[in-house]
């Protein structure tokens, strides 16, 4: 038991010691709602945004009545997502947490907070990503749309085989750092008692009023955390861009077979092959 | 003969800027028709109505006789896939490899088996002299390689026929050739085909029909030697000289 005269790493390795598993608990519960939350925000963000990017008179250029109808019905819903983005992004996730969980109370449903985290953090995620996946979706040229288009590619299968993919790696640095955003600011859903690493640091400070010792343990795990998936986003960028060369297939009897090109011998190689 | 494609009084404005003001042609199987016409007369326009880029305001384009505007009983993936385009741009998937840019449309628009549509890109990317770089990705391609896999892109869904938009408009001039003398193939196997171009030495020697687009209207149209040798208008006289 440390004394009024224990250092402050005395404390800190007290602390550790006797409220380790909890805060080790409480970082699960971090990054299970963060994690979660953000792939589930993801899935919204992509579903709004490619709704958002279909363009009211898709390929088929046929004026019918059916075709004023689904327009009418796609503006629609366009209107309704533009107010959905703007709603959750323009009020805090604090309030939005309070609002929802105290709100469905109301209406006599009581959510388990866990639950409550990642259905929070979702919708939350989900408008940002919503913006981000959009502007990914606007990085790929028009030029590759109407090439899918012209060869009888639906919006749909344009999406998901040409554009999605690309969009998706342009916009992966923007997408970790809603992850990131998201291990960190789901601190906030200790209002509603969520059992995340702010809220077990809360019940740990107050036991011995030691407010600065454990907070700092708390800011060294949110930084680890926060770094250590820096580094596996940066990893996985790498992976998704591929190498950076190719491979000249020939016919097996033709000694220039299998000549690696990169892009800065490309051309010289290309003179070889022709000649 | 039969037209393949037969456009008629179609129009397109863009607001309140009338871009096509009643364009009537056609063009049969096999024929080579070039689109020439000084920048912002409406050749782009009309090749993407005819794709169905754009959606024309009034008109008709008839495929076989049968208007794709109002006729529901066309198949659209399959009108596209039979009608290909080759921009000026390329417009190649930039995450997928020679290979795959040839046999996506052919696996998703005509559900031909991953084996069969390899097959038929292998055969189109040797017509074009691309084999060697199956597994390229765009971006190591120059522009020339860039515009023969495209064309072997459209070539690969057995098109009945290509509308090419100003294809080597992009292309550094030492690259137009290996681009024009794949077109000159094409055109001498039988291939329907409608070439917005700037390069007349091109229309003269492959074109069966040239046509002069000027202010939204085809202001002249017929044989190469006609059109180009021995031009009626005084704009299509100014424009050819502007060519030189
Ligand atoms: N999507 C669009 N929105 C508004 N105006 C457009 C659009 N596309 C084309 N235009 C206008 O229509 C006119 C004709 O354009 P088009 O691209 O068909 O010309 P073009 O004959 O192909 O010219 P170029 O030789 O420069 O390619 C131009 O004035 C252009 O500004
Ligand atoms: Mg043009």
């Amino acid at each position: 038991m440390p004394t009024a005269s224990t250092s402050f790493f005395g404390w800190v390795a007290f602390l550790l010691q006797k409220y380790g598993m909890l805060f080790l608990r409480g970082t699960g519960m971090t990054l299970l709602v963060a994690l979660t939350g953000t792939a589930f925000g993801f899935l919204i963000g992509l579903l709004v945004a490619i709704v958002r990017a279909t363009s009211p008179m898709p390929t088929l250029g046929r004026r019918s009545a059916a075709a004023a109808v689904r327009g009418a019905l796609l503006r629609a819903v366009q209107l309704l997502l533009a107010a959905y983005i703007q709603v959750f992004r323009g009020t805090p996730m604090i309030v939005q947490a309070v609002v929802i969980y105290y709100g469905a109370q109301y209406a006599g449903m009581y959510m388990d907070t866990t639950f409550a985290a990642i259905f929070i953090i979702s919708i939350n995620t989900g408008a940002y990503m919503a913006e981000i996946i959009r502007g990914g979706i606007f990085s790929v040229d028009k030029g590759q749309f109407e090439a899918a288009h012209a060869i009888g590619m639906t919006h749909w299968q344009t999406m998901t085989t040409v554009v999605l993919p690309q969009a998706i790696r342009n916009i992966l640095p923007s997408v970790g750092n809603e992850l990131i955003v998201n291990i960190k600011d789901s601190s906030v859903l200790n209002v509603i008692s969520v059992s995340e690493l702010f809220f077990q640091a809360k019940s740990a400070a107050g036991a011995y009023y030691r407010y600065f010792e454990v907070y700092f343990i708390i800011a060294v795990i949110y930084l680890i955390l926060t770094l250590t998936v820096s580094r596996i986003l940066r990893f996985i960028e790498q992976k998704m861009d591929g190498p950076d060369n190719y491979v000249i297939h020939g016919s097996q009897s033709d000694s220039r077979a299998e000549i690696v090109v990169s892009r800065e011998n490309a051309e010289e190689v290309e003179k070889r092959w022709n000649q | 003969m039969e037209p393949v494609i037969e456009v008629r009084g179609l129009h397109k404005a863009f607001g309140s800027h009338e871009v096509l003001k009643g364009i009537d042609f056609a063009a049969s199987k096999g024929e080579v028709v070039c689109i020439i016409g000084s920048s912002g007369s409406g050749k782009s326009t009309l090749l993407r109505c005819i794709n169905l880029l754009e959606t024309p305001d009034g008109g008709a384009i008839l495929y076989h006789g049968r208007d794709i505007l109002t006729d529901g009983t066309i198949n659209m993936p399959k009108y596209h896939a039979k009608v290909g385009m080759v921009f000026q741009q390329f417009n190649l998937f930039g995450n997928m490899t020679v290979l795959e840019n040839c046999m996506t449309g052919q696996m998703k628009v005509l559900k031909r088996t991953r084996e069969e549509s390899m097959e038929n890109a292998m055969k189109y990317l040797r017509k074009v002299g691309m084999e060697a770089y199956v597994s390229a990705k765009p971006r190591q391609l120059s522009g020339g390689q860039k515009q023969r896999v495209a064309i072997a892109r459209s070539l690969a869904m057995d098109p009945e026929v290509i509308l090419f938009d100003e294809p080597t408009s992009a292309l550094d001039p030492e690259m137009v050739g290996e681009v024009l003398s794949v077109m000159q193939n094409l055109a001498q196997e039988g291939l329907t085909m409608l070439v917005v171009t700037h390069e007349m030495g091109f229309a003269r020697a492959v074109a069966d029909k040239v046509v002069f687009m000027d202010q939204g209207v085809i202001a002249e149209e017929g044989a190469p030697a006609e059109v180009l040798g021995n031009p009626r208008h005084e704009r299509l006289r100014s424009f050819l000289r502007s060519m030189l």
